[in-house]
């Protein structure tokens, strides 16, 4: 029962990671706006190996908007481990307010000046006039404009393994072995336990994930 | 029946010995194993808000380097109150003239922290009103550049905000555990090597006004 109320307690206080690319709980925006910019993105993605993401909500609940959306960009890691090269897209249409979030690896290509030129440029006259989706759909265009695509293709390389980490792993191997020897029918069925969480726990190929990026707070923010 | 009594008795006193010493030696492996357990965690806390405190001169220096470019873009467009412009460039200063060595030791050392806040609240309160004064200019507004220094302004104060969370989030973590009972013997046995960490305050002067010396 504890771990329950706590895990309430957490969701209530942080916004609930996203599921897609674009992201719009309250359903302010029309399904085909929100489903072709979310292919969109999950393409850019494959593409270029960049995380943009779209959250779009009434309000932040009086939260400054700035706070939210590092707080956001933390809970959902947005781009991926190491490199950092997320974006986050912010708009809360009560509040009238919008926020570029970037991740730590994009904050040279998406200086502060040129996200808030953006929020001036392409965002700001939409939304004041209430067209929403072509606002969006003008601000991801000019994000994914001026990120592009990375010029060679990014690998991340895990660190290699120490010693030790081997001399773990060959203990656990060895111990998993002793284990199928002596009692096959136990190791059968953890198999098939590993497996089914591995399932339920993985990101699938269709859906949205976060890859362990950071930001700190770059970008910019803007009224409408 | 003699000689068996004869031969069990250091016998038993041998094995008794035995256990004895393997009990110490056990404690001995056990409280060294804690010992470095709890000095690794302590090490990688501490690690931890280094980096951090990196971060947080880094957003700061950030911005520190913002401000000779803002302060002529705003001088070449308005002519406006000169106290305006001294107060920046004092504030600025005064940033500047702490010098590395002192830099370094601004975590652990309450009035080397005290006087860096202080000297970068005091910079925050004059670009506040810099801005202000700039905003309320019309013509001003309109130049791409004062735009673009404007927003460079804003983001690198949010990242200043973002940074000092972060590294107060680290001082926390270090500091609850280096004062909880086990840590706090292996950390009092280093002394200075695992000192308290300083905290900003959420507002360090930033909501006062500074005082101006001419």
């Amino acid at each position: 029962m504890l771990p329950l109320t706590l895990l309430v307690a957490l969701s209530a206080f942080t916004p609930p990671s996203p599921t897609h690319w674009v992201n719009d709980p309250e359903g302010v925006l029309t399904p085909a706006t929100r489903d072709s910019l979310d292919t969109r993105l999950a393409t850019y993605e494959r593409a270029s190996g960049h995380q943009v993401v779209v959250w779009v909500a009434s309000s932040t609940n009086g939260e400054p908007i700035e706070q939210f959306a590092e707080r956001a960009f933390t809970a959902w890691k947005v781009g991926r481990a190491g490199l950092d090269d997320g974006v986050v897209l912010f708009v809360f249409t009560k509040d009238r307010t919008v926020r570029l979030e970037v991740g730590y690896g994009l904050e040279g290509v998406l200086p502060d000046a040129v996200c808030a030129r953006i929020i001036r440029e392409q965002l700001a006259p939409k939304l004041a006039a209430g067209e929403l989706g072509p606002a969006l759909v003008a601000g991801v265009d000019a994000i994914t404009h001026t990120v592009g695509m990375p010029g060679v293709p990014v690998v991340i390389t895990r660190p290699p393994r120490t010693t030790l980490q081997w001399v773990g792993i060959g203990a656990v191997v060895l111990a998993l072995l002793v284990l199928f020897i002596l009692r096959p029918g136990l190791m059968l069925q953890l198999l098939s336990f590993a497996l089914i969480f591995r399932r339920g726990g993985g990101s699938g190929s269709g859906g949205f994930g976060g890859r362990g990026g950071r930001s700190g707070g770059g970008g910019a923010s803007g009224g409408f | 029946m003699a000689t068996t009594t004869m031969t069990q008795q250091p016998k038993k006193f041998l094995m008794g010995g035995t256990v004895a010493l393997l009990i110490i030696a056990g404690v001995v492996i056990l409280t060294v194993g804690w010992g470095v357990t709890t000095w690794n965690a302590l090490v990688q806390r501490d690690q931890q808000v280094r980096s951090s405190w990196a971060q947080v001169e880094n957003a700061y220096q950030r911005r520190a380097d913002l401000v000779p470019n803002l302060v002529e873009t705003v001088k070449g467009a308005a002519n406006f109150e000169k106290t305006t412009f001294t107060e920046v460039a004092e504030a600025r200063a005064r940033v500047g003239e702490i010098r590395p060595a002192e830099l370094e030791r601004t975590i652990e050392d309450p009035a080397a922290f005290q006087k860096y806040s202080a000297a970068q609240a005091q910079l925050s309160a004059s670009l506040g009103r810099l801005i202000a004064v700039a905003e309320s200019n019309p013509s001003l507004q309109a130049t791409a550049n004062f735009r673009e220094l404007q927003a460079q302004l804003e983001g690198t104060e949010n990242r200043i905000t973002v940074e000092r969370m972060r590294f107060n989030d680290a001082a926390r973590d270090f500091n609850t555990m280096r004062q909880g009972f086990p840590a706090v013997v292996v950390a009092n046995l280093f002394g200075a090597r695992f000192s308290e960490k300083r905290y900003f305050e959420s507002t360090a002067g930033a909501d006062k006004p500074p005082v101006v010396r001419f």
